[in-house]
């Protein structure tokens, strides 16, 4: 009889499992199924390939292409500045004309053109880590090499004396993590080669380390700021007209495809092969200036999609 | 009087049928299509996922299927970019869930074709929906086809948008929901 008891209960315990297999709810076998978890990529660390006046972590999508105009007006304050000049607006200290293509989603070729000292420049970027949310990486990492080409006619005859005196090359790890939906902060060290300096004190080769962030306010405004260290790395501080680290704010408005930037900064110039140079002008002595940018994106190569479930067509 | 062990397999073969009886009678499907389709006179804009996952409890006819935003696909990947940053906040609301229970009664071990209602709540962007889905089930050697389309007003989840965008972006969303779930285990 003992052992018939243990049977009973060994058959309540069994019809108790089975019960409970069947009372699994819809829910947790849903999240047995669940393929999120495949899914783990951080995205949109920042809403643009640039921040204000750096580039940012950010290449383009595959297939699109952003035309990009930027504009920094004169000094607002000081000796060039004030109501003469109508707080520097009547002034362009700088222009800017590029093109940024997708090659892939991780590679980015871009040609732009500047006002100052008509330089040319020609640009490949690469997005080589992106960050993971969860156990993965952290950071996302982007290579930038950029060639300046100075097109203008030389000053002086002993100016440009070699062709290759006109080139300048940027080599730029570009370093960052979205740390919330809101935040999102970079670093960048950079190493600037130039053939000549216009102060003999100054080397031709300038280490410089930038940071960047982003502080979103609503989804699609959002303050952003970046500033390189120049001055104090690998510049001494005994040239003869001072040159000053660049510092730029400003307000990133995103309106779908396009986006509008309000700037503030001291720096006269645009490329990173002028700015990080040269900045002659301070936030302190009223050097400070307002700029813009206008960024428009076009998606190339749309009728290549001939899935009909993702086709987007305008009318 | 029966033996022991004849009345242990006994046992054991009760148990095992209850066991696979009830996992016979609960369906899966992993790779459930998902398309959504937004239509002003302006653009027309599409996006599709194949890779909803679907759970069906035919004892008590409980349904329950969801998608994640993120795997929803573009054409444009800047539109998807902004499709989940500035409107569904895919990192906030990762997933968009249907759970319900079906009506009429079915056999579920009979082929046939049945036009269904699913009641339950749709939760999209964090808001739950009450919600009565029609579509319909098809069983076939075993298997459960599903299909559905019904819209998604922007506004009853909270998904905001912008007026400068209005022309281009429809207020209520058509989605559709199509495949086929198998029996656990087998």
């Amino acid at each position: 009889m003992n052992k018939s008891k243990l049977f009973i209960y060994l058959f309540l315990v069994l019809l108790f499992l089975v019960v409970r297999a069947s009372a699994q709810s819809a829910d947790s076998l849903l999240n047995t199924l669940d393929s999120s978890k495949k899914i783990n990529k951080v995205e949109s660390t920042f809403k643009a390939t640039h921040i204000v006046l750096s580039h940012s972590t950010e290449t383009q999508k595959k297939h699109d292409l952003d035309l990009r105009i930027r504009h920094h007006f004169g000094d607002i304050g000081g000796e060039f500045g004030s109501a003469h000049t109508l707080y520097g607006l009547d002034v362009a200290t700088d222009l800017f004309i590029g093109l940024d293509y997708g090659v892939s989603d991780k590679l980015t070729i871009g040609i732009g053109r500047s006002k100052h000292d008509e330089l040319f420049d020609l640009y490949i970027k690469q997005k080589l880590i992106q960050q993971q949310k969860d156990s993965g990486l952290p950071f996302n990492l982007t290579f930038l090499a950029q060639v300046g080409l100075v097109a203008r006619a030389p000053f002086a005859t002993t100016e440009f004396a070699n062709y290759a005196d006109r080139l300048t090359y940027l080599i730029q790890p570009i370093i960052s993590r979205k740390f919330s939906s809101r935040v999102s902060l970079q670093v960048m060290p950079s190493y600037l080669i130039r053939s000549v300096s216009a102060d003999p004190n100054d080397p031709n080769n300038l280490f410089s380390v930038g940071f960047a962030g982003r502080f979103k306010l609503t989804k699609r405004l959002s303050f952003v700021a970046d500033y390189t260290l120049i001055n104090g790395l690998s510049r001494k501080d005994n040239l003869t007209t001072p040159l000053y680290n660049p510092l730029g704010v400003g307000l990133e408005i995103e309106t779908g495809g396009h986006i509008f930037s309000l700037n503030f900064m001291n720096s006269e110039f645009i490329t990173e092969n002028n700015f990080i140079a040269n900045t002659k002008k301070s936030w302190t002595d009223g050097g400070v200036r307002f700029g813009f940018t206008i960024s428009r994106n076009f998606s190339l190569f749309k009728s290549k999609n001939k899935d009909p479930n993702t086709k987007s067509t305008i009318y | 009087m029966i033996s022991i062990k004849t009345k242990s397999l006994i046992l054991f073969l009760l148990a095992f049928s209850c066991a696979t009886s009830t996992n016979a009678q609960t369906f899966i499907g992993k790779n459930i299509k998902v398309n959504i389709f937004s239509s002003t006179p302006v653009e027309d804009i599409k996006a599709a996922s194949s890779s909803g996952t679907a759970v069906l409890i035919a004892q008590k006819q409980e349904l329950a299927i969801q998608v994640n935003i993120k795997s929803l696909e573009f054409d444009k990947k800047l539109m998807q970019e902004h499709f989940n940053e500035n409107y569904m906040e895919s990192d906030k609301y990762p997933v968009a869930k249907f759970k319900g229970i079906i009506s009429p009664k079915i056999d579920w071990t009979k082929d046939g074709e049945y036009n269904v209602t699913a009641k339950g709540t749709l939760s999209v962007h964090g808001v739950d929906q009450p919600r009565n889905i029609i579509g319909k089930i098809t069983i076939k050697n075993g298997a459960v086809n599903l299909f559905s389309t019904f819209d998604v007003a922007c506004a009853a989840h909270q998904i905001k948008i912008p007026s400068l965008v209005f022309t281009k972006i429809a207020e209520v969303i058509k989605v559709t929901i199509q495949g086929t779930l198998t029996p656990l285990n087998k």
